[in-house]
């Protein structure tokens, strides 16, 4: 059932919200030790904040947006109250004294917190094997991965064990999960949504965005999460009408789709690209005008944003001291072995990499040859971006060069790993947002998704054209 | 290829504030050098005209910086290791 449909339902009294909380927590304790979606389930708090919206409700009260409505959060986002752990052994015993903004504006809403979803530790991954607490499993085939970081939030709704999410997309974090699950999963504009809150790994790529089943639900999330926030002093005073749900059913007739050729080339999976092609098709009878377009950039925005990334999550990652919080070792000789030891223990092998990595390119000798050549790029892909979107409303590409592979597969390469990323990076590095929908399954039943961009706060746009895909292609 | 020492990463090691074994060091210089290497391609793209500095899109809506008071003080200090009163405790820092 959609959100919508469940929120109208639990409105108009056809059920209450605790039932629908102990259903979905219900099947969570039923089915999720196959897919681990889940770090954490708030079972008593969900049920006690479901039973203050049935009350409103039938006292007559007016309730928000999402009223009674369960919804899973990526354990990188703060919750007060909840433990928030970034699926790190330095936060295992984590618990925010604050709600990041977006739980907050949820909360409004009356959606329900019903439980907080498992991640590559601090978002840094592709296929939420770099948790230090599980491994979660693609829901469509449990020995494969559900992409990351956002793999948890991802599997959660594609296993139908929350009828939305919330994630966050550093360099793809999003759109991937989503098109490994099988479900709709978006990236707004950067400064459209306010990251106060948010556990910081590049905080100049970072954004928080939904995960839902349908492209409606999608909106509909996105609709109560956006905003200008003075706590983020990165979120946008230019965002516009944030009323995603009016026109989404107005169609692609007579927009401008460009498809880039760079992102169609050696590498993509076959099957992919026919289900891309075949969506094409589709769009193009549905009246949009579908031309090729070049952007030559694809192989080294990838490097650019590995190094911007890494530089961003080294400073990022300093204030992880066993200090103040987080976790201190238990022997150590002065405060700098503190340091040292709690560091050294308590981040896992891939956070230690970037970190390696960020420190490395930005130091001495090495700052002008990396980070500031990455620094140009960024600039110049934004740039490159913008000029295509001077002459189309959107560009379509698939999300990722490969299905979903299996658990192990790429964890031991963490070169092959970051190649995996090569089509959503440059979305990250131009600021702009992207949709990643359903648009086919693989002969041994894998989803296949498409990613559709459109220019900065250009959603509206998007998911316009991504409702009317969705429906060609049912 | 880029060449990575184990010295490099040691000395990186240091700077991030972590320890790795001599065998960690060693596999770590090996996957930096692959990884380093793939960052070369930065160097096939012509950025002679692009300018860091000039800024386009940047938020001149600041806050008014006015200090706010966090009411539950207890809750601000749930997460800390080893309290003393009011203060953190860390080890002895000046001798």
């Amino acid at each position: 059932m959609s959100v919508e449909a469940l929120r109208d339902g639990i409105r108009n009294k056809a059920f209450t919200s605790e039932e629908i909380v102990k259903f979905y927590i219900e099947k969570i304790k039923k089915e999720d030790g196959n897919i681990n979606s889940y770090l954490t389930i708030c079972e008593e708090k969900a049920l006690q904040d479901a039973r203050i919206v049935d009350e409103k409700i039938s006292k007559g009260e007016a309730v928000g947006k999402l009223a009674g409505v369960p919804i899973a959060i990526k354990d990188n986002i703060c919750t007060d109250g909840i433990k928030t752990t970034c699926a790190s052994k330095m936060l295992e015993d984590f618990i925010p004294p604050y709600d990041a903004t977006v739980v907050k504006k949820l909360k409004a809403e009356d959606a329900i917190i019903i439980g907080k979803t498992n991640m590559d530790e601090f978002a840094m991954g592709s296929s939420t094997e770099n948790s230090a607490f599980k491994v979660t499993k693609n829901p469509h085939d449990l020995e494969r991965v559900p992409g990351g970081s956002s793999g948890g939030s991802a599997a959660a709704v594609g296993a139908k064990l929350a009828p939305f999410s919330l994630g966050s997309d550093t360099g793809g974090s999003i759109r991937q999960p989503a098109a490994f699950c099988g479900v709709v999963g978006l990236k707004p504009t950067y400064g459209s949504v306010s990251r106060f809150g948010l556990i910081a790994f590049g905080s100049s790529l970072d954004q928080i965005g939904p995960f839902a089943n349908n492209v409606r639900d999608c909106a509909l999330a996105l609709e109560v999460i956006a905003g200008t926030d003075p706590l983020d002093n990165t979120s946008s005073n230019k965002i516009g009408s944030t009323d995603y749900l009016k026109g989404i059913e107005d169609g692609v007739k007579g927009m401008k789709i460009g498809v880039p050729k760079e992102f169609f080339g050696e590498g993509l999976d076959a099957e992919i690209k026919e289900a891309i092609l075949t969506s094409i098709e589709k769009l193009k009878s549905l009246g949009a005008e579908i031309e090729e377009i070049s952007l030559p950039i694809t192989d080294a925005g990838l490097s650019a944003y590995y190094v911007i990334s890494s530089a961003e999550a080294s400073s990022n990652l300093a204030r992880f001291d066993g200090i103040r919080y987080g976790y201190r070792a238990k022997e150590f000789e002065d405060v700098y072995d503190l340091m040292e030891k709690s560091r050294t223990e308590a981040f896992g092998d891939e956070v230690k990499r970037r970190i390696m990595l960020g420190t490395y390119v930005l130091s001495s000798g090495y700052y002008d040859a990396y980070y500031k050549r990455a620094l140009k790029l960024k600039k110049k892909i934004k740039e490159e971006f913008k000029e295509v979107f001077e002459k189309y409303d959107l560009i379509i590409s698939p999300v990722s060069p490969v299905l979903p592979f299996k658990c192990g597969e790429k964890k031991n390469n963490p070169l092959e790993m970051y190649l995996a990323d090569i089509y959503t990076v440059n979305i990250n590095l131009a600021g702009i947002p992207g949709i990643s929908i359903p648009c086919g399954t693989s002969k041994n039943g894998l989803p296949i998704g498409l990613q559709i961009l459109g220019p900065h706060f250009g959603e509206s746009k998007i998911l316009k054209a991504a409702f009317a895909l969705e429906g060609a292609l049912k | 290829m880029e060449k990575v020492s184990i010295e490099d990463v040691k000395y990186i090691a240091k700077l991030s504030k972590l320890t790795f074994t001599e065998e960690e060091a060693l596999k770590m210089a090996s996957e930096f050098e692959a990884i380093l290497t793939h960052f070369k391609t930065i160097d096939n793209m012509d950025l002679s005209d692009v300018d860091i500095n000039a800024f386009d899109e940047v938020n001149t809506e600041f806050r008014k910086d006015i200090s706010e008071v966090f009411e539950d003080k207890k809750k601000l200090m749930q997460n800390v290791k080893s309290l003393r009163d009011t203060s953190i405790q860390v080890p002895k820092i000046i001798e």
